[in-house]
């Protein structure tokens, strides 16, 4: 720990601290435009120059002191660069001399002569670090003339989402290098030199990059725009609402920044436990459908087969009545559903207590679409990664292994946030999945199994574990029950025989296995792919469980399990029990309700959709009374006898549970669109009218009695959810001068979060002890001649209701593809963009092919959220053929 | 006079292999791989005193030694990109005596103990490449670079890599990221590229001109070598001279015993008809300008990286360009800013905006459409420049302008009184 002296303010700095931080550290606010914490210094503006000195040594080597008994300071010539110079012990700062302020008045002027005056049409304006520091800094005047100002291009789309102003740009290179060192994406670079220097896109499409909105924010001018944001509001006249992404399962913390009853924007808020200061931009930009015109606002009641507009009172009664109705003639067994894990805690909590408690029926679940067994749920409340756990600066000590997911097309963020902690900071990751993903890239070791091989895999890594005595010994002998019997069971498995089952050779196996049972630490990521593996999921599920507990890798901060769901708030969905055979906090019950598929094709006569598109889904069928509450009239409530209206998340607070188990509050920032209802307030509506006697006047009375009932939820409220929530930076001329409101990771990055995440049982109880699990891996042999494996995947820009109200990002959801290997290619006389037809069973799908080698030989990926595939199986035997 | 460095004037095709091996050609690579370490080699080079010279002067053979100990793979870059204003001594030496090159590059590979070395030359330079090209062939051919040198376990690799007309390139780490495929801009030091240089490797960059004179000292010695030139200054040295003279050219001499007075006057055969001389680039364009109107005695000081100090400025590379008597040197700086503009990087804010300003200034001055006070603002943008630039070339670039407001500020006026440039007119 260097001890230096900044402006006379000594400060202990850990080895490595660049001045500019270590100021940070003193109080002093050291201006910059190119520097960033989160990027790599370069030392390209200047602006941070600073007076560096160094104790003067003797000629015996030994520190010069004065008279006063302290050192002498040698004072290099010439300024530093304070972000690039490293502290040493005894080093000494001036921020506070003539020259320095000499030299950041002349950067500043340098700056402007060629930055044009356009601040009053400039989207910066208001919170652009160029006008902070040229206020703070600069001098009062221009001395450059202004016919001789530089011009260049004012208008450059630079993609889809991002216009370039190259004119305001200063050749910071913080675009560039968030792209190459952050986003993993080095799609921008500079062309030309001097002057001239300008930045260009490498990539076609242009900008390809799911990071792009980001370097909006860190852009320290107006250069980067948002295509989306542009010219239509003064960020002054923004008010910035804290609120949490309504669209993956990260749960991004971020700011919406309204004017006129309307989302103008949205930017990150900073949680490093979340997001750090990052969103996708599908985060940033598909934000439309919570003001799209085509929104219910209306209750409808269908009648004479048509929907038509009603009241509330109408439309409430007739449900309750309709509901009592059937009840009455046919048992509450008649009754079902569906509540979607888009919707808040609040709503999927009463949701749940509306059919257990007043319907009392079990006929519950939110899991449109999918074929899960319930395992994951367990797993989760068992084995949940610890609290603390941030999967942003896992370090050398801690092995991941990520199991058939792909974060980078589902939870952009998180793959952002795994690539740096492997790059930065050293962790292991060991990514496996049937194909190649992006994630891959950074992996210690990338394991392509066999589709279907899943089980077999985490069973080979198991048995090598074991073989070579690798198993944390005191955790077996002290908190697993059943290991010696579990062993037997695995008798037939050699890690040889698992090789064969899995398709990954047995040094791959026992490596991976090595390396997650040595490692101090370990981390099972458990992604859609490996969670859907159509012949397997049980035993790949406590495969997983199996690894963890025999190498003690549970109960503690960077150990255990994250289980990647698709939604936001699937995790919420959960644990409040919206499944047929678990009820609050994920307990087993005695009663099984039906299954999703039951539920969707007609087994009961009524049935409540809430957030969710069940019909969407195909093979629907309508039940005698359909209940639909949704933002659209979607697939299912134009099918519906009664649609309800509810509201979008940007107008009423609630709460998200994301897939670490994070609980998350946001914050109503609009005016509720028409008649429209919070979906809690509906619910509450129609159980009233059933005579239940509830009386909730707010959703943050619902979460008193979630904390109250549930467990795992005690101790969290509102105000305790929102402790250290960010709010925007100050405005211009307030505080600290150099940051724009966006970019907040300027200061004390690791302590600010917010939300709270609820214990697994692990954690919360030392000496609960664990049964493993057997479950026979299935394994998949090689298919028949001219059959392919399919491996069904998401994309991120997809057709689905909340993407499509945003035509910003229209141009980057593909037509639907087909992915194959280029060998089998070239067997099908296939090139790029060539037709092919797919048939499973019964069913043929016409595609073009992608041929860009992220398939494995024998496998053919098609994603599942363009139209078309919905209904292929994951690991489906499919034939092939060219149109 | 013996040239050592510009044999090829005392010896007809010294560029074919075997009229170099008559000359004793590879004899010193020879003696240092057979018959000493490649410490011995390093000390030599030390004990001769020979400076770096790109122009910075540093002790080439201290440079060697700071390579991190036990750290492989490690290169050598010849930095061959010759693109100061007025220097042609490079370009010479590859075309027509590129052995001593290659030998010397292969001395110093040796002593470093790095097994591929990288030519950086040129891109205007596709004839020198061609020759190098070739004497690396023969080279090869004769078992001097490749495998198993002289029958010992060395091997040395020589890639000729040319460049795509940068002069930012010049500068050691602008260079290395161009060789990477990269844009060339300047790297931030430290670290420096003894420790992470080439693709993260340790790296020295040595000048050709310092490579070609490294088989002069294991052949004959590190004492006879310190025994030319001066004590702080050793061994031969080539100057360029170019500009208003009767005959350009390189002139091979020795460290302070050249003279401007001997290399103008009696070299270079004075003045172009008869006219009187007004200035004197010594570095190209990086160095202030010096003129014997202002204080005749710059003509009789004998050269060496020190010894234009007391008069402003610097020998560099020893680009000698001559203006006489009808040179406009308000015309001068603007063309010497222009190349400036043009030529840097951008990467830093001073040197991309202070080059641009300081050549629209001028350009204003030059076409009579300047001020008096624009005359104070050109010293005082290029004086705001000074020292906070991220490499030397936006130092270098406020030389042009402080250099002759100081020694001709008078002529700025008259430009700005005149409202235009009287050499035109």
């Amino acid at each position: 720990m260097p001890n230096v002296i900044i402006d006379n303010k000594p400060v202990s700095v850990p080895n490595g601290t660049l001045v500019v931080e270590a100021a940070k550290q003193a109080g002093v606010d050291i201006p910059v435009f190119c520097y960033h914490p989160k990027l790599q210094p370069v030392g390209m503006c200047r602006m941070c120059l600073v007076e560096v000195g160094t104790p003067k040594r003797g000629k015996d080597g030994q520190i010069e002191t004065d008279a006063n008994g302290k050192p002498v300071i040698a004072w290099m010539p010439k300024p530093q660069a304070a972000c690039t110079t490293v502290v040493s012990e005894g080093m000494a700062v001036r921020t506070d001399t003539a020259q320095v302020a000499d030299a950041r008045r002349a950067i500043v002027e340098f700056l402007l002569t060629s930055h044009p005056l356009d601040c009053p049409i400039c989207d910066k304006g208001g919170e652009c670090p160029l006008q902070n520091l040229t206020m703070a800094y600069g001098p009062g005047t221009s001395r450059f003339p202004v016919e001789s100002k530089f011009h260049n291009e004012k208008r450059v789309p630079l993609g889809d989402l991002i216009m370039l102003d190259r004119e305001r740009c200063i050749q910071c290179s913080r675009c560039v290098r968030f792209q190459s060192e952050i986003a993993d994406d080095p799609v921008l670079g500079f062309q030309a030199r001097g002057r001239g220097l300008e930045i260009t896109t490498l990539s076609d499409p242009p900008f390809d990059s799911k990071f792009s909105g980001n370097t909006i924010d860190i852009c320290p001018v107006g250069a980067l725009t948002s295509r989306d944001f542009r010219l239509s509001a003064r960020t002054w006249e923004l008010r910035d609402y804290p609120s949490v992404c309504a669209h993956c399962s990260v749960g991004c913390n971020l700011l919406i920044g309204e004017r006129d009853h309307a989302i103008k924007r949205i930017v990150p808020r900073e949680n490093e436990a979340v997001n750090e200061i990052w969103l996708c931009d599908k985060g940033r930009f598909a934000h439309h459908f919570a003001t799209a015109p085509g929104r219910l606002t209306q209750p409808l009641i269908r009648r004479n087969g048509k929907l038509e507009t009603a009241s509330w009172n109408e439309a409430l009664d007739l449900v309750a009545s309709k509901f009592a109705e059937i009840k009455k003639q046919n048992g509450a067994h008649a009754l079902g559903g569906f509540g979607g894990d888009r919707a808040a805690n609040e709503d999927l909590y009463l949701f749940q207590k509306l059919f257990r408690h007043v319907i009392e029926s079990p006929n519950l679940e939110h899991r449109v679409g999918w074929s899960a067994t319930n395992v994951g749920a367990d797993l989760v409340r068992l084995y949940g990664a610890g609290v603390g756990t941030n999967l942003g600066s896992l370090d050398k000590n801690v092995t991941v292994l990520v199991i058939g997911a792909d974060p980078e097309e589902e939870q952009p963020v998180l793959r952002l946030r795994l690539t740096r902690s492997a790059k930065n900071f050293g962790a292991q990751l060991i990514v496996a999945n049937g194909r190649v993903t992006k994630l891959a890239k950074h992996a210690k070791q990338a394991v392509i199994y066999r589709h279907g091989g899943e089980a077999a895999f985490l069973l080979g890594m198991t048995r090598a574990i074991l073989d070579e005595h690798l198993e944390n010994q005191e955790f077996a002998a002290t908190r697993i029950t059943n290991l010696s019997a579990f062993a037997k069971s695995l008798e037939a498995y050699s890690v040889e025989k698992c090789a064969e089952l899995s398709g990954v050779s047995v040094e791959a196996i026992r490596g991976a296995a090595r390396a997650f049972a040595q490692a101090p630490n370990g981390l099972i990521v458990y992604g859609r792919e490996a969670m859907f593996a159509q012949q397997s999921d049980l035993a790949v599920a406590s495969g997983i469980a199996t690894l963890l507990l025999i190498t003690g890798h549970v109960g503690r901060a960077n150990n255990g399990l994250v289980a990647l769901y698709p939604h936001n708030n699937s995790t919420g969905a959960l644990d409040f029990g919206l499944m047929p055979d678990h009820g609050l906090g994920r307990a087993q019950l005695g009663v099984k309700g039906l299954a999703a598929r039951e539920l969707a094709t007609g087994k009961v006569r009524a049935l409540y959709v809430m957030a969710c598109d069940p019909a969407a889904d195909g093979a629907f069928v309508k039940p005698e009374f359909l209940v639909a509450q949704d933002l659209f009239l979607t697939d299912t409530a134009q099918l519906a006898d009664v649609v309800l209206p509810a509201q979008a998340f940007a107008e009423r607070e609630g709460t998200f549970t994301n897939t670490e188990r994070r609980v998350q509050l946001f914050r109503a920032a609009l005016k509720p669109m028409g008649e429209t209802k919070p979906d809690w307030w509906i619910i509450a509506e129609i159980s009233k009218r059933l005579g239940s006697g509830w009386n909730y006047g707010s959703a943050r009375e619902i979460m008193d009695e979630i904390a109250a009932k549930v467990p795992l939820y005690a101790g969290m409220n509102y105000a305790t959810l929102a402790e250290n929530v960010q709010l925007p930076r100050p405005r211009a001329g307030q505080g600290n001068a150099s940051h724009a409101p966006t970019e907040i990771a300027m200061g004390d990055l690791e302590n600010i979060s917010s939300g709270k995440t609820w214990a697994s049982v692990a954690e919360s109880d030392a000496s609960v002890k664990f049964e493993l699990m057997w479950n026979e891996p299935k394994g998949q042999g090689a298919g028949a001649r001219g059959q392919y494996t399919l491996a069904v995947a998401r994309v991120i820009y997809d057709r689905g209701t909340l993407v499509s109200q945003t035509p910003i990002v229209q141009p980057r959801v593909p037509a639907l593809y087909l992915e194959i290997n280029s060998q089998d290619a070239q067997a099908l006389g296939i090139v790029r963009g060539a037709r092919v037809r797919v048939t499973f069973e019964a069913r043929v799908i016409e595609a073009p092919a992608n041929v860009d080698g992220r398939v494995p030989p024998g496998v053919v990926l098609m994603p599942q959220n363009l139209g078309g595939a919905l209904a292929l199986p994951l690991g489906a035997r499919v034939e092939i053929e060219k149109v | 006079m013996e040239h050592l460095i510009l044999r090829d004037l005392d010896i007809q095709n010294i560029k074919n292999i075997a009229v170099y091996e008559e000359h004793g050609g590879y004899q010193a690579f020879r003696k240092a791989v057979k018959e000493m370490t490649p410490d011995q080699v390093t000390d030599a080079v030390k004990q001769s005193g020979l400076r770096g010279r790109g122009g910075a002067g540093f002790p080439a053979g201290v440079k060697w030694s700071f390579l991190p100990k036990g750290v492989f793979p490690r290169y050598l870059v010849v930095n061959a990109d010759e693109s100061e204003p007025g220097t042609f001594k490079d370009r010479q030496m590859m075309e027509r005596n590129p052995h001593q090159l290659i030998e010397g590059i292969a001395i110093a590979s040796y002593a470093i103990q790095c097994n591929q070395a990288f030519i950086y030359i040129r891109g205007e330079f596709p004839y020198a490449a061609e020759c190098l090209e070739q004497a690396i062939a023969d080279a090869e051919s004769r078992g001097y670079v490749g495998k198993n040198i002289f029958g010992t376990d060395y091997h040395l690799q020589i890639v000729v890599h040319r460049g795509a007309g940068a002069y930012i390139c010049g500068e050691e780490t602008a260079l290395l990221e161009s060789i990477e495929g990269k844009l060339g801009q300047p790297r931030v030091k430290p670290p420096f590229p003894a420790a992470v240089g080439l693709y993260n490797k340790p790296t020295v960059i040595n000048n050709v001109e310092t490579l070609i004179n490294v088989p002069l000292i294991i052949e004959r010695g590190a004492q006879w070598y310190a025994s030319l030139g001066t004590p702080k200054s050793t061994g031969p040295k080539v100057f360029c001279l170019s500009g208003h003279v009767n005959r350009p050219g390189n002139y091979e001499g020795e460290f302070g015993k050249m003279t401007f007075r001997e290399l103008i006057y009696d070299l270079g055969g004075g003045i172009r008809n008869g006219k009187k001389l007004k200035g004197i680039l010594p570095a190209g364009a990086s160095g202030p300008m010096v003129s014997p109107l202002v204080n005749e005695a710059v003509l009789d000081v004998k050269l060496d990286f020190e010894s234009l100090a007391p008069f402003g400025s610097l020998l560099g590379s020893a680009s000698v360009i001559v203006l006489d008597e009808d040179t406009c040197v308000v015309w001068a700086a603007k063309k010497m800013l222009h190349f400036f503009k043009n030529e840097s990087c951008g990467k830093c804010t001073p040197c991309r905006e202070g080059t641009y300003w300081l050549w629209r200034l001028l350009e204003r001055i030059d076409a009579g459409e300047g001020t008096m006070a624009d005359i104070d603002l050109l010293t005082s943008v290029a004086t705001q420049m000074q020292g906070r630039t991220l490499c030397p070339l936006g130092e270098f670039a406020t030389s042009p302008v402080l250099g002759t407001v100081k020694l001709f500020r008078e002529e700025y006026e008259r430009h700005v009184k005149e409202r235009g440039c009287w050499a035109k007119k």
